[in-house]
């Protein structure tokens, strides 16, 4: 007999979404979740985002966490379904988004016999989630399910799937509530809850004596919250310390601050690398010293003592060695750097670090952004300077996709508060932009939210368009058009003889036609005199819109610090050449 | 390949690579022991011998024992990466205890054909204290216990004895800080 008391599997994930406060979900229906479709069926708290591919559903939940703070939520059948999201998941863990993915498995007495739309989940996605679960017995679900969204959201937060079998869906058990879980601490890798004071102490007199300190902030920062952005601001503030961030920093320190050096690394600003390259100290906030923003290691920064903030203990001494390391959070621990600096009355605004930033303002006078706006061709950097100039009035979320011009849009736009600037960095996903548009808009209904895209990058998803008109999401996908997948060219061009192998995109569709037969609306600038109307008519229009942009065909992407090179051996424009051993070495190289 | 090679010749890296064991308190739960494996495979590192076994009903807890090699900033890497999986407790390097006992047992099946070769064996068993375990016309199992080293020593001077087959298991080495 049934109990009043109990649900089924499919209820239970209802109840314990709601109880997380979950509003949104992403997903795509299939045999192996139609009891969870049918209890989506008949309940008003949870929206529903239809998307039209399974990597529509994961990337739009990345946009949604990324945008919010919030959990990014998404449903996908067994089999196909859920091999559509590894990439996703794989984004998600390299850049730290907290998501959590059900997924529906084939009934438990059919795992192991090769059913219908049967595959090893929890196999194929155990290295690139940051915990995966599959569930064989109903009275472990909601506990299950609350975990998963604390190990999601805790410590460096990452994706987390759990994988539901038909029948668990259809079985009945109790629901247990959040707040009657406790959770087994070994398992929620939080990080210290202590700020560790001698580090603290450490890095002030560090601070106190050094000539050339620099920060050096990535998206641990972001993830710590707007309160972590206050916490910098302030410290920056206080102590006219010279600060770059990584791409995924951008926007946890105002990008028009005069003293912030910009972004860093590969295609970072020469003053930034530089400053890196010749500090003597290096305050590394929530970055992990990835391959392209340290260039060559052994010549990476090499005069300075390096302090590192992270909450992930594997991202210290992992690439290069640190003097003084914490695991903290970094809102504590920049929260007490500051009391520390105040209640010791130590007055670090005296120390205003002249020649440092003399020096600094020399390599500002390279103008490493600087770019020839011709009459007639659109330059793909005028392009975003425009876009820039024409929405910052707006509270905008950018995304991108991957390539030139997701670097050209983190050189060029620039951003004044956290959460606004989503990108996929880690993984370099193509096709990651318009659904982490979707996902943004659907989070912050009221903001103009622009995918800044290649034309290679938009036609991976763009079935997306269709789920954007269906929930009438106004998201602006701005295409930088050259014909070419760029930064395969541009690498081809500097590495490989200009031997541009399968990186023109050939036989590319009409994108306005291909827009309004979505029911969207597309617009277009050919040259130099259509572009701020067709800016100003896609931000105009309260629809989805593609934006149709003809670019300089040939145009690359610099400053660059090629593969291999090191900070200070940046290429300014195409007429530095590299040297022909740097280019053998980096050959090899990604 | 040739000397201009742009990828340089590890030797360093094998020089500097030396022998841990490492110790990893786990919940024993469906898939552990494939996360733990992935990890070394997925980021290259290397497993030379591995031993898992429930050690607490109670807590439900097992404990997996990992011969690696590595320099040392590989294997605080590895332990790092250890303690990042959700059901480890604990990543412990043994070398880094201030002290710790390790052991390893091994069963050996030994055939020979004749008498000379019989009493060479015995002799090598009475010297490294192994334990009969059956002993028939020509064949005769052994269950030696220790230090690798020692079982790698004993092994070694069995191989001396010209004409013998041997066959053998080894359970990798366990450790525990005391």
């Amino acid at each position: 007999m049934d109990n009043e008391n109990e649900y089924t599997g499919a209820d239970i994930l209802l109840k314990a979404l709601k109880d997380q406060e979950v509003d949104t979900i992403f997903g795509y229906p299939g045999g192996a979740v139609l009891p969870i479709y049918d209890a989506i069926f008949g309940q008003n708290f949870l929206k529903h985002v239809l998307v039209r591919q399974e990597a529509g559903a994961v990337h739009a939940a990345e946009g949604y966490a990324r945008s919010s703070g919030k959990v990014g939520v998404l449903l996908v059948t067994s089999g196909p379904g859920v091999t559509n999201v590894v990439t996703g998941l794989t984004d998600a863990l390299m850049d730290s988004i907290p998501i959590v993915c059900i997924s529906g498995q084939v009934p438990s007495h059919l795992i192991g016999t090769d059913a219908f739309q049967e595959c090893d989940t929890t196999g194929i996605t155990r290295p690139c989630t940051k915990h995966n679960y599959l569930v064989k017995d109903v009275s472990k679900l909601s506990e299950t399910i609350h975990e998963a969204f604390k190990i999601a959201s805790s410590g460096r937060p990452g994706p987390v799937l759990i994988d539901i079998p038909k029948d668990v869906q259809f079985a009945k058990s109790k629901y247990i509530p959040k707040k009657d879980i406790s959770f087994r601490g070994h398992r929620i890798k939080a990080g210290s809850k202590n700020v560790d004071i001698n580090f603290v102490q450490e890095l002030v007199n560090h601070i106190k004596n050094s000539v050339r300190p620099i920060f050096y902030v990535g998206g641990g920062c972001l993830n710590s919250g707007p309160q972590a952005s206050q916490e910098l601001i302030k410290l920056v503030n206080k102590t006219n310390i010279p600060i770059t961030t990584t791409l995924h920093g951008l926007g946890c320190f105002p990008g028009e601050d005069k003293s912030s050096l910009g972004m860093l690394g590969m295609h970072g600003n020469y003053e930034a690398n530089l400053a890196m390259n010749k500090c003597d100290l290096m305050i590394n906030v929530g970055a992990r010293f990835d391959d392209r923003v340290t260039g060559r290691l052994d010549a990476f920064s090499p005069d300075s003592v390096k302090f590192h903030i992270d909450i992930d203990q594997s991202s210290i001494n992992k690439n290069v060695k640190v003097d003084f390391h914490t695991n903290t959070d970094i809102t504590l621990t920049l929260k007490e750097i500051n009391s520390y600096i105040e209640s010791n009355n130590i007055e670090l605004e005296k120390k205003d670090y002249t020649n440092w930033w003399g020096q600094i303002n020399d390599w500002r006078k390279k103008e490493c952004l600087h770019y020839e706006q011709g009459e007639e061709i659109i330059k793909p950097q005028h392009a975003i300077s425009r876009l820039y100039d024409l929405t910052s009035k707006n509270d905008t979320f950018i995304t991108t996709e991957v390539g030139q011009h997701q670097m050209w849009a983190a050189q060029y736009y620039k951003f004044s508060k956290p959460n606004r600037w989503i990108t996929s960095g880690g993984l370099g996903t193509m096709g990651f932009g318009m659904p982490a548009a979707v996902g943004a808009q659907m989070a912050n209904p009221d903001s103009l939210v622009i995918d800044i895209a290649g034309e290679a990058s938009f036609l991976m998803n763009v079935q997306e368009i269709a789920t954007a008109v269906q929930y009438k999401l106004p998201i602006k996908i701005f295409i930088l058009n050259n014909e070419y997948m760029g930064m395969v060219r541009q690498w081809q061009e500097l590495l490989h003889g200009s031997r541009y192998s399968e990186s023109y995109v050939d036989a590319l569709p009409d994108f306005k036609k291909l827009a309004e037969s979505f029911n969207a609306v597309g617009v277009r600038a050919k040259n130099i005199s259509e572009l701020d109307d067709a800016i100003n008519e896609m931000v105009s229009i309260d629809r989805p819109v593609i934006a149709d942009i003809w670019v300089d065909k040939k145009e690359n992407c610099f400053p660059m610090i090629p593969s291999g090179a090191a900070h200070h051996e940046m290429l300014l424009s195409k007429y530095d050449k590299e040297k022909p051993e740097n280019q053998e070495k980096g050959k090899v190289l990604v | 390949m040739s000397s201009t090679s742009v990828y340089p010749t590890p030797i360093n890296a094998f020089k500097q690579s030396k022998r841990s064991v490492l110790s990893i308190i786990v919940d024993n739960e469906p898939g552990i022991l494939a996360r733990i494996v992935g990890l070394f495979s997925g980021r290259g590192y290397n497993i030379e011998a591995l031993n898992v076994t429930v050690v607490d009903i109670k807590n439900n807890l097992s404990r997996i024992t990992i011969e690696t090699l590595g320099e040392e900033k590989v294997i605080s890497q590895i332990i790092a990466q250890l303690e990042k999986l959700v059901p480890v407790h604990s990543a412990t390097n043994l070398a880094n205890l201030s002290e710790s006992y390790e052991a390893e047992i091994c069963l050996v099946k030994i055939e020979f054909d004749n008498n000379e070769q019989d009493q060479k064996i015995l002799n090598f068993a009475d010297i490294y204290r192994t334990r009969t375990v059956q002993k028939r016309q020509n064949i005769v199992v052994y269950e030696i216990s220790g230090t690798s080293e020692r079982i790698n020593k004993f092994l070694d001077d069995l191989n001396t004895i010209g004409g013998i087959k041997v066959e053998l298991v080894r359970s990798g080495p366990i450790g525990l800080g005391i």
